[in-house]
């Protein structure tokens, strides 16, 4: 497995040139007090990684993939292990600058709330992965960005739904309780959504032909 | 003998084409030619046997063993060339051979660079900068470098010329001096297999039309070149297939000794692949 690691980080070698410049900007306007883009970056990796997958397509990888000992599966983990890998690295990189624009911006360091920030974007791009990746694998890149496109639409039109329609002070205020344990929430239900996610993902490459 | 591969009535249906009932076996220590023209079920077969295409029915079985239950044991052992895949563009041979050492177990460095010395390739230039031949080649080193058991290798000779494909086959028919080894060799480039291989096995429409040695096919096959006035006098049960051309009638037989002899015809020409393709294919029954 570790070679398919191998092969998708230098396929994408040439994109953290584009996450360098990212983190530099991000970086700048931290210091100079404007607009936080810390979510762009750990969820510009998983778009990063998504790329990897048209690369794959084109070059018609996958097929030649299966002809390595447990290629299916090696090859679907590799691609979930990877992603995480740089969702966190990237994560902890942004923590870090974070904590120092912080520091010198205003000499004193809330590590509570950067931390939960922190956790809700890693939460919200591995959610992107979560559904996008079964979704190439079963229809590939191109057909999935639609797919994607519209799972997103509908989120936003039956939120909207939701919050105009109905009121939800009642379910928030009777979760209330949950709100000192929130960030140990987020860490469950990221590994039990992105587990559940690999294998359908696994699933699916199992029985697909190519 | 022992074989390396097996298979026993290999179905496949598809919306348009199907795989019926393919059956053939490799035996260890040889090379099987694997012929027949594009669309014939050359590739599909190839997918079958390493798994990439599923939902079949018969027996596949590799090194003895049935090929899904085995699939992790009898790839370890298997080098590969397919004919529609590329390595990755922006990769470069160095990076082919950090990334194989992360999938094979065996995977040999030293080898993998002393066929890059071999064949001349560059091993710190991008892929995308390399010739198609080069490219094949490659392929070919990454499928030999982990010490295979048996290649399975779908038109691995197409786009080189032919020095470089009198390299390939050199190094084909080393890989087979040891008796352990064989090569399943899908192409269209017959001339490359009539020296090498031992077996040859042809396929069409989805169906094996003959499967032997090369030997006894180019001994016993032939072909007659006769008049019109002659080819009548041939019984319909002592030919495969005829041709009719401008001046004469090729007719395609099985056996040219026993032919000889019922019709006392001496000019039997010497089969060539290429020659036994088209007139299996295009020729009339």
């Amino acid at each position: 497995m570790l070679g398919f690691i191998k092969k998708d980080l230098a396929m994408i070698k040439s994109n953290f040139k584009l996450l360098g410049i990212l983190i530099i900007i991000y970086t700048i306007m931290g210091f100079l007090g404007k607009m936080d883009i810390s979510f762009i970056l750990p969820f510009m990796s998983v778009m990063i990684m998504i790329s990897s997958f048209s690369y794959d397509n084109y070059n018609n990888w996958d097929a030649y993939a299966i002809t390595f000992p447990d290629g299916r599966k090696n090859g679907v983990k590799s691609k979930y292990i990877t992603t995480i890998l740089m969702v966190l690295v990237v994560s902890l990189i942004t923590l870090i600058l974070s904590f120092l624009i912080s520091y010198v911006t205003t000499k004193s360091i809330n590590y509570g709330e950067t931390l939960v920030t922190m956790l809700g974007t890693i939460f919200g791009t591995l959610l992107v992965l979560t559904i996008m990746y079964p979704i190439i694998y079963k229809l590939g890149v191109e057909k999935a960005r639609m797919a994607i496109f519209l799972i997103v639409f509908g989120i936003v039109i039956i939120g909207g739904f939701l919050v105009q329609y109905i009121d939800l002070s009642v379910i928030t205020k009777s979760l209330a309780f949950l709100e000192n344990y929130l960030g140990l929430i987020l860490i469950i239900i990221t590994i039990l959504m992105v587990y559940i996610s690999y294998k359908i993902a696994l699933h699916i490459v199992m029985k697909k032909e190519y | 003998m022992e074989n390396s591969l097996e298979i026993k009535k290999l179905s496949k249906k598809y919306d348009n084409f199907a795989l019926e009932n393919i059956s053939f076996n490799l035996p260890k220590g040889m090379i099987m030619g694997f012929i027949g023209e594009n669309g014939a079920g050359k590739t599909t077969t190839i997918k079958t046997i390493l798994n990439i295409v599923q939902d079949y029915t018969g027996e596949i079985k590799i090194f003895g063993l049935d090929n899904r239950q085995n699939d992790k044991k009898i790839k370890e052992d298997i080098g590969v060339v397919l004919d529609d895949m590329f390595f990755p563009e922006i990769l470069t041979p160095l990076d082919i051979d950090k990334i194989m050492r992360g999938i094979y177990k065996n995977w040999d460095s030293s080898l993998f660079k002393n066929y890059l010395n071999e064949f001349k390739l560059p091993s710190k230039k991008i892929i995308k900068t390399l010739s198609k031949g080069m490219h094949k080649k490659l392929e070919i080193a990454t499928a030999l470098a982990h010490h295979p058991k048996l290649l399975i290798l779908d038109e691995p000779t197409s786009g080189l010329d032919p020095v470089a494909r009198a390299e390939v086959i050199e190094i084909f028919q080393r890989f087979i001096e040891n008796a352990d080894c064989s090569i399943l060799f899908s192409t269209h480039i017959t001339t490359d297999l009539e020296h090498v291989a031992d077996y040859i096995t042809f396929i069409d429409e989805g169906k094996i039309l003959l499967s032997k040695t090369t030997e006894e096919l180019l001994e016993q096959y032939g072909i007659v070149k006769c008049n019109k006035d002659d080819f009548q006098k041939i019984d319909a049960k002592d030919y495969l297939k005829y041709k009719k051309t401008k001046y004469a009638y090729e007719v395609l037989v099985e056996n040219k000794k026993e032919f000889t002899k019922k019709y006392n015809i001496k000019v039997i020409d010497k089969l060539t692949l290429d020659e036994l393709m088209v007139l299996m294919i295009k020729g009339e029954e």
